[in-house]
C-alpha cells in the first residue's frame, strides 16, 4: 500500500517539476478532446437536422371518391402490415376539409371562395415511415392493380426527387462527420505520443540512473502512468470549461440561425454533462496512459 | 566475496571492428576488503565495473558475487542484485528532479522500504558523509565534492555488502577528492569490501592498499601495499 501511495506521490511531483512538457503535453490534449466533442456534437446537431426533415417525410395517397370503404380499409390494413411504416393516418374528405380551412384561416378570400360549393378536397391517407430510403417499397404496394381504382394520387411521387437529394446530401455529410472524426483522432494519437516520448527521452538518462540503483521495470512505470492520467483529467477539466463556455455563447446565435438545433445542443450538454465528462475523460486518460506506456516500455528493458 | 574466472569482454566497434577490453581476467576479492583497480584510459577499469553491476554480461568465462553465478541470473532478478552492491559513479548519476534527500531515499524505495523508516535511515547517512546541511538541495545546487557525497550516501544507504566506486574523484580538486577517499575508507572500517578504479597516483600511494593494476585489458599486477605511477 505505501508503495502504491508513493508512486502516486512521485507521479504528481514529477509532474509539477517537468512544468513545460505537461504543459505542451496537456496543450494537445485539450485540443484532441475539444475537436472529438465538437465532431461529436456536430453530429448530434446532424443528426437532429436529419430527425427534423425526416419526420417531415411522408406519404399522402389521395383518394378518389364515391369509392367502396372496403378497399379502403384492405389497404390501410395491408400497409399497417409493413414493417417501414411507421403510422397510418385516414383523413375524411371532411377532415381534409376542416383542416384546409384551420391552414388558410388568414386568407378570408379563399375561404369565401370555396364557401357554398361541394367539398371537392379528396380523402387521404397520410402514412408516416420509419426509413426514407424505403419509400419505393411502400409505393410499390400502392400502386398495385387492385388499388388502382381508389388510389387518385401519390403525393410523395412530386416530391421524390427532393427527398432523395435531401437524403443523399445528409448521408455524404454524416459519412465525412464520421471520417474527419477518425483522422483527428489518429492524428492527436500520434501528436500525444510523441510529446509523451519527447518527455520522456528527455527523462531517459533519469530512467537509465533509476535502473542502476535497482528499481525495477514496474516501480519505474508507475510515476510514469500517474503523469498519464494526470495529464488525462486535467486536459479534460480543461476542455469541459471551454466547451461549456463556447456552447454558452455561441447556442443562441445558432438557435437564430437554424431553429430548434441551437436549443436542442445546449439542452443536450446540459442533460448529458456527466456523460459528456465521462467520455472525455475515459478518452483523455486512456490517451494520456496508453502513449506513456507506449513510449516507456522500450526503455525499461535490461541488457 | 567477487571472483572473476578467465572473464573476457569484447565490444563491437562502430566501424565494424572489434576490441577487447577485457582479456582472460582471473582475479578474488576476499569480504571487506579495500581494491584500488587502476590503470590508464581504455585498460578495461570501467569494464570490470560494469561487469560486477551486471550492466553487461562477459563474453566469456564466469563471474560470482557473493557466491552467486552471473550466468544463472535471470533479467528481471537484476535489480534485486543490484539492491545488494553500491555503485558511486565517476558522473554522480543523480536524479536531477530529486533532492538530496529523496535522491538517497530513492534506493531504499526501490526495496520497498516503509517511508518512516527512510525518514530515519537518510538523515544519519547524511551525517555520515558531513552533508546533513544540504537535505533538501537540488543536485544543481551542489558542488562536485557534495554530488558524490550524496552518490556515495545513495551507494551505502541500503547497506551493501560491496561498494563499487568508479572513478569517484576523477572530477573533483586533491582536497575533496582526498576527503572522498576518508570516507570510503571509514566505510570500508565498518566492514563494507571496497572496489575502487582512479588512475589518480597520489591517492593509491598514500592509501596503500591492494592495487590491481590493468593494462590492454589484462591484469599485469596485483599487490598488497601496492604502488602506482602513472
Amino acid at each position: 500500500m505505501h508503495s502504491f501511495i508513493r508512486m502516486i506521490k512521485s507521479g504528481f511531483s514529477s509532474f509539477i517539476r517537468n512544468g513545460w512538457l505537461s504543459v505542451a503535453s496537456i496543450t494537445v490534449m485539450v485540443l484532441t478532446l475539444l475537436t472529438l466533442s465538437i465532431f461529436f456534437i456536430l453530429n448530434i446537431v446532424l443528426n437532429t437536422g436529419i430527425k427534423t426533415i425526416q419526420d417531415k417525410i411522408d406519404i399522402s395517397v389521395y383518394l378518389n371518391d364515391n369509392i367502396q370503404q372496403s378497399q379502403v380499409i384492405d389497404l390501410q390494413n395491408n400497409l399497417a402490415g409493413m414493417s417501414e411504416v411507421k403510422s397510418i393516418n385516414y383523413i375524411s374528405k371532411d377532415e381534409a376539409l376542416t383542416k384546409f380551412k384551420e391552414q388558410n384561416k388568414d386568407n378570408q378570400k379563399l375561404l369565401d371562395s370555396i364557401n357554398g360549393i361541394d367539398n371537392s378536397l379528396p380523402a387521404s391517407l397520410e402514412i408516416k415511415v420509419y426509413d426514407p430510403g424505403k419509400l419505393d417499397k411502400i409505393t410499390t404496394v400502392i400502386d398495385a392493380a387492385v388499388y388502382k381504382p381508389i388510389v387518385m394520387k401519390i403525393s410523395y411521387q412530386q416530391n421524390k426527387e427532393i427527398i432523395d437529394k435531401l437524403f443523399r446530401a445528409t448521408n455524404i455529410t454524416r459519412q465525412i462527420g464520421i471520417i474527419i472524426t477518425i483522422a483527428f483522432t489518429l492524428v492527436s494519437l500520434i501528436i500525444i505520443f510523441n510529446t509523451v516520448r519527447i518527455a520522456i527521452f528527455s527523462r531517459m538518462e533519469e530512467i537509465e540512473i533509476m535502473k542502476l540503483v535497482g528499481a525495477t521495470p514496474g516501480f519505474i512505470k508507475g510515476p510514469f502512468l500517474i503523469e498519464g492520467t494526470l495529464y488525462g483529467i486535467i486536459a479534460t477539466l480543461i476542455s469541459m470549461l471551454i466547451l461549456s463556455s463556447i456552447l454558452y455563447f455561441a447556442a443562441p446565435a445558432v438557435a437564430n440561425y437554424i431553429g430548434g438545433v441551437g436549443d436542442s445542443i445546449s439542452n443536450f450538454l446540459r442533460d448529458n454533462i456527466l456523460e459528456v465528462l465521462l467520455i472525455q475523460l475515459g478518452v483523455g486518460i486512456f490517451i494520456g496512459v496508453f502513449s506513456s506506456w507506449l513510449a516507456i516500455r522500450k526503455h525499461l528493458r535490461f541488457n | 566475496m567477487i571472483y572473476f574466472e578467465k572473464v573476457s569482454k569484447i565490444y563491437k566497434q562502430v566501424e565494424g571492428g572489434t576490441s577487447e577490453a577485457l582479456k582472460n581476467v582471473t582475479l578474488h576479492i576476499k569480504p571487506s576488503e579495500f581494491v584500488i583497480v587502476v590503470g590508464a584510459s581504455g585498460a578495461g577499469k570501467s569494464t570490470l565495473i560494469k561487469l560486477i553491476n551486471r550492466e553487461i554480461r562477459p563474453d566469456k568465462g564466469k563471474i560470482f558475487v557473493g557466491g552467486l553465478d552471473y550466468s544463472e541470473l535471470k533479467k528481471r532478478d537484476i535489480p534485486y542484485l543490484r539492491r545488494k552492491i553500491g555503485v558511486v559513479f565517476q558522473d554522480y548519476k543523480l536524479l536531477p528532479k530529486k533532492t538530496v534527500f529523496e535522491n538517497v531515499g530513492y534506493a531504499l524505495e526501490v526495496a520497498g522500504i516503509r517511508p518512516k523508516e527512510i525518514k530515519e535511515r537518510v538523515p544519519k547517512i547524511l551525517d555520515l558523509v558531513g552533508l546533513s546541511t544540504k537535505i533538501n538541495c537540488f543536485p544543481r545546487e551542489l558542488s562536485g565534492g557534495e554530488r558524490q557525497r550524496v552518490a556515495i550516501a545513495r551507494a551505502l544507504v541500503h547497506q551493501p555488502r560491496i561498494l563499487i566506486a568508479d572513478e569517484p574523484t576523477g572530477n573533483l580538486d586533491p582536497k575533496t577528492s582526498w576527503e572522498i577517499v576518508e570516507i570510503l575508507q571509514k566505510i570500508n572500517q565498518l566492514g563494507t569490501t571496497i572496489i575502487m578504479t582512479t588512475h589518480n597516483s597520489h591517492i593509491v600511494n598514500k592509501l596503500k592498499k591492494r592495487v590491481i593494476k590493468l593494462s590492454d585489458g589484462k591484469v599485469v599486477s596485483d599487490e598488497q601495499m601496492g604502488r602506482y605511477e602513472a
